[in-house]
């Protein structure tokens, strides 16, 4: 009974995998039951490789492809092989781009610079960093106190476009708390928010200070731009991120933070109401289970992994393993496949 | 149940008159006061009956004996009390930047008669722990001198700590972070040098050495530092590690047990034998509870009485006090007969 079961769900998925092909070949536009054919693909079967047809149904069905940035774009500081032109021949295909990033270090205009540095041609308002995510999230809530700042010069770039008040932030890099008899950090009262992202200079002040704030001033939000474990700081291996920063705030303020980065959905309904776009319209390309995917089904998004950064064939084939993307391939060059005859 | 308990406590009240001493019943008595009743203010008879059992009193010292660099009123008369008494003392502390000679010197400074055997520091227990388990490898540590002095009692080899503090990470373009493959456990403690050098250090060696241990000190919250305001704690630290490793530790310090199974062999004393006094419910009370202590929660240090009685709050000690000192009334000439 099991193998007649599996052969007839196979058969089934067979049936509208060839449907999905004639409707595709006809260019068919994309309609929900496109999106149909391709969620029997996903989440209770093996992630599957995507094949030149599959790719081809990809392009042809999504209008906006949302990429993560470190292992998709770029690994560190150098952009990986084959990106720019298969960014190029979207653009010429008419396909909205927005590339989304967990790194609060830069703001949009701080990554645009980074964009460009790389050969890479984007605008400011296709970037989503988490830096400019934490500050629309409390623009969203119509913020109007202090915030004290965990982490770089991004975050502090897009509180001053928000018009919002910040302490901390770098000018706290080299305070040192000495613990002498009768020592009493004072704090300022009007901090209603403290917002951590990855902060190279994390110390023991602004962790104090940060305390003492959430502890104390009533009502004070706990925001984090994200809490990714590691991540490519630099191409030349993996270093501990923000999940530090923000693992040392909820130690010692035993309260969980609002994230506003992936896998929240915070930027993904920033993304579909800017832009006037229906889930069922966008591709998340990325290369993370945890965040990247997880951020794109969540959200009822296409998902694709790249092997291009920290996930192995190996590891998203794994029983462990509980996240499927719909499709995987090497890296996003491999798109430019759908151009040979 | 009420009846019952009285008829309970006036039996307990008459042992104690008789003089009898400390047996399973009389555990059995106090054990009726905890759990699923509020937590009891001592009265001057519980205080009696309370030094008339117990054989060893185990303090907390931050929030019990001191505030950050002050001892707190009453505590030297009443060691030297109980020591009179011929009770056996041991002081239990989470905090781990000082060894346990590093804290004898704290007490003498402060007037108080102690041994260093009678100090069980975190960074004491960090380096029994790994002598335990014969470890021989080498200690990446993310805190201060005292783990490190520990360590060295210990003849374990380490790197990290108080010399990591002025080591600044560039994130230069294709830089990289070597890290010693031998390094078979990270033990983190309290540490106000903590920088992102150490993170990642640490966090290199618990990825990628196989079989790399992750220690903790304890994961206070929040302590006493000094007496002026309470500062953020080895949870601050120990969280960082936590969140770039998605891994949790192995803690040595309170609630976990290992001090008390190390104090009891040590001391060759039953857990009936001994009362803990300390001033936080999650760490002091939870041990003594866990461990089959009494215990003894004084309002001296980090938890109100508000917090205590709250129905948010569920861990109940046998009895609570404002302070230490307060058991010094048991030398006062007794009032109306029981």
């Amino acid at each position: 009974p099991c193998t007649s079961f599996a052969a007839i769900m196979l058969g089934a998925r067979q049936l509208q995998a060839s449907r999905c092909a004639r409707q595709a070949a006809s260019s068919i536009k994309l309609n929900h039951r496109m999106v149909g054919c391709k969620a029997v693909a996903n989440g209770s079967t093996q992630p599957r490789r995507a094949s030149n047809d599959d790719k081809k149904q990809l392009i042809d069905n999504v209008d906006c492809f949302i990429f993560d940035c470190d292992g998709v774009i770029w690994r560190g500081d150098s952009v990986i092989d084959g990106v720019p032109e298969t960014l190029d021949m979207l653009r010429a295909m008419g396909k909205r781009l927005v590339f989304v990033t967990n790194n609060s270090t830069k703001s949009r205009a701080g990554y645009l610079g980074k964009f460009t540095g790389l050969g890479l041609k984007v605008n400011a308002e296709e970037i989503y960093s988490s830096s400019y995510a934490a500050a629309a999230y409390l623009e969203s809530i119509n913020f109007d106190k202090k915030v004290y700042v965990i982490g770089e010069s991004g975050i502090l770039e897009e509180l001053d476009l928000k018009g919002i008040q910040h302490l901390g932030g770098p000018g706290d890099a080299d305070k040192v708390v000495a613990l002498k008899k009768g020592e009493y950090m004072e704090h300022d009262e009007d901090v209603g928010a403290v917002v951590v992202g990855f902060d190279r200079y994390i110390n023991y002040y602004k962790i104090q200070y940060a305390t003492l704030c959430i502890r104390e001033n009533p009502g004070c939000l706990f925001i984090a731009t994200n809490r990714d474990a590691v991540t490519h700081l630099t191409d030349a291996q993996e270093w501990a991120g923000n999940g530090s920063m923000v693992g040392a705030i909820a130690g010692s303020t035993k309260r969980e933070p609002i994230t506003v980065g992936k896998p929240a959905e915070f930027m993904l309904d920033n993304i579909a109401r800017t832009f006037g776009l229906q889930r069922q319209q966008i591709c998340m390309v990325g290369d993370r289970l945890d965040t990247d995917i997880l951020f794109g089904k969540n959200g009822g998004l296409t998902t694709c992994l790249v092997l291009s950064g920290v996930t192995d064939e190996e590891t998203l084939l794994s029983p462990d393993n509980s996240v499927h993307p719909d499709y995987y391939m090497s890296q996003l060059s491999e798109l430019l496949t759908v151009k040979e005859p």
